[in-house]
């Protein structure tokens, strides 16, 4: 038995991780730009099949993926900053929220035609070994994918804490006008935050497909798991974030090794009721914006 | 420590928030260096907008700004600390959850690239306000309002500005905390920087003033140098009041 809960606290924090990852992209844009970009999932989904086909066409390892998913997404963030976010940044929420929602159905639309709805899965060497650690046994990928995930989440939370840029992009989210008046250029600012997230969810998207099998249609998933996730840690606060991301994990593993798998959504969803009923902020007071 | 600072002039400003409706109708002013330039008037005369035009947060419909021989009216508001311009907006502006070394600290952003120069400048602010550095850990949003002040006003000096624009800044402070504010502003002026300064609080800010501009409705109403001002002050706000 005490071998069965270690293995599964190990798995849940492992799946944890990744969760984390997919959440925190998606909780900084919200927390510190204000913009509810559902279209993050979609860029998870691309981050998939960006590891996919690479490692499809060029034998590419997911994990030199997870690292040249970065670059690239943030790069594509960016152009979407430009593109789009600019015009609607400063509208009411609502116009910003249905350019967003466009932009998912573009993308997953897009997924569709390159990649048809069939459901696919990265198969490295690794993906169906796994290691054994005293009495717990661990799937390599999901070590391999919670460990990139961890490194991300440290190097952006460290980004965010210890370089001025990065508390400049705090104080952007504290307070425009003030971050205005020392010199910060918000709309560049805003452009990296935005960079940053995209790039947070197409490195997600690959470590979630190396442990997961995808489709274009599975981001819609990923959103809500994204949302869960944001929700339950707060909105802009890197460190709630994982931490959410861990309780969800956990709850996942826990409810599904002894309940149907069916009850983990049943579960997940009445214990995020009761934290917006009893705490409307998420797991923590000091919410937005906390790094 | 002498500063050679520029004069600030706004030549016939037209602004408003909403195209057509002007807050601003024509307004004139010269803030000249190593002087307190005081902008009075009732609550609507548009003091806070003028500020806001000259920072660069609202662009002016016509009219222009002028520091010594540089048009600045089309600047945007991060431009303007690279031209000497500083701002300390009305309320509180820390960032509340940023540590006070780290608010400090952002007001160098324009230095960033010279790190060592930014350190001294962040290290100089600890000197000139020594009571800040045992809280330079805490989160500045925690501290008391007077301190948050303090603050703000290290932060907006950590670049040297020559042009100082403040608005309102005794709001929320006790009136010790709002004085030593108000000295702090006299120090700053001596160091030959130009001040800028709108408020409400008439009585402080004409015992601080060595120039004064009373605006109404959105024009120049009368303006004169302090001791045109240093008489029955009450009769001047109840003329903005209509009592």
């Amino acid at each position: 038995m005490l071998n069965q809960i270690a293995t599964i606290v190990a798995d849940g924090v492992l799946l944890g991780l990744i969760y984390a990852i997919a959440g925190v992209g998606l909780s900084l844009v919200l927390g510190i730009m204000g913009i509810v970009n559902v279209a993050h999932s979609a860029f998870i989904m691309l981050g998939s099949f960006f590891a996919f086909e690479l490692f499809r066409r060029l034998g590419v390892d997911p994990i030199i993926s997870f690292f040249l998913a970065f670059p690239v997404f943030f790069a594509a963030g960016i152009v979407v900053y430009r593109l789009l976010i600019t015009r609607v940044e400063l509208a009411p929420q609502t116009q910003g929220l249905v350019a967003m929602f466009g932009l998912m159905v573009l993308l997953e639309s897009i997924g569709t035609i390159a990649w048809t709805t069939d459901t696919r899965v990265i198969t490295a060497s690794y993906t169906n070994t796994a290691t054994l650690i005293g009495p717990v046994v661990l799937a390599n990928v999901k070590v391999i994918a919670g460990a990139l995930a961890l490194v991300l989440i440290v190097s952006l939370w460290a980004f965010l804490r210890f370089t001025l840029t990065g508390r400049a992009i705090r104080a952007m989210g504290q307070d425009r006008s003030a971050a205005m008046s020392v010199g910060v250029n918000v709309r560049q600012l805003s452009a990296i935050m935005f960079g940053l997230g995209i790039a947070c969810a197409g490195s997600a998207g690959v470590a979630l497909g190396m442990v997961f099998p995808f489709s274009p249609n599975t981001q819609i998933l990923w959103l809500a798991w994204a949302f869960l996730v944001v929700i339950l840690g707060g909105l802009g606060n890197v460190g709630n974030t994982l931490i959410a991301g861990l309780v969800v994990g956990l709850i996942q593993t826990g409810v599904a090794a002894f309940m149907p798998f069916d009850y983990v959504y049943l579960v997940l969803y009445v214990l995020l009721a009761v934290i917006l009923v009893a705490r409307r902020e998420g797991l923590s007071r000091a919410v937005r914006r906390g790094i | 420590m002498t500063i050679s600072a520029p004069r600030l002039q706004v030549t016939n400003v037209v602004a408003g928030y909403i195209p057509g409706h002007p807050i601003l109708r024509g307004v004139n002013l010269k803030a000249e260096p190593g002087r307190i330039t005081v902008i009075l008037g009732p609550n609507g005369a548009g003091k806070s907008t003028l500020l806001k035009v000259i920072s660069g947060f609202l662009p002016p419909e016509s009219g222009t700004v002028h520091l010594a021989d540089s048009d600045v009216s089309a600047l945007p508001p991060h431009r303007h600390i690279e031209h000497g311009i500083a701002v300390l907006p009305q309320g509180r502006s820390v960032f509340p959850e940023l540590s006070v070394i780290e608010n400090i600290e952002l007001g160098g952003w324009t230095m960033r690239s010279d790190r060592k120069r930014l350190r001294e400048a962040v290290e100089a602010m600890l000197v000139r306000y020594p009571h800040l550095r045992p809280l330079r850990d805490r989160a500045a949003g925690s501290l008391s309002g007077g301190q948050q002040r303090a603050v703000e006003i290290a932060r907006l000096l950590v670049p040297n500005p020559s042009v100082l624009l403040i608005d309102e800044p005794s709001v929320g402070l006790s009136p010790i905390v709002a004085h030593q504010v108000y000295q702090e502003l006299v120090s700053l002026k001596d160091e030959g920087r130009t001040i800028l300064l709108v408020d409400q609080d008439v009585r402080a800010a004409i015992g601080v003033a060595d120039y004064v501009y009373v605006l109404n409705s959105g024009k120049n109403d009368v303006e004169g140098d302090r001791t045109a001002f240093e008489g029955d002050l009450g009769a001047m706000v109840r003329g903005w009041l209509g009592v």
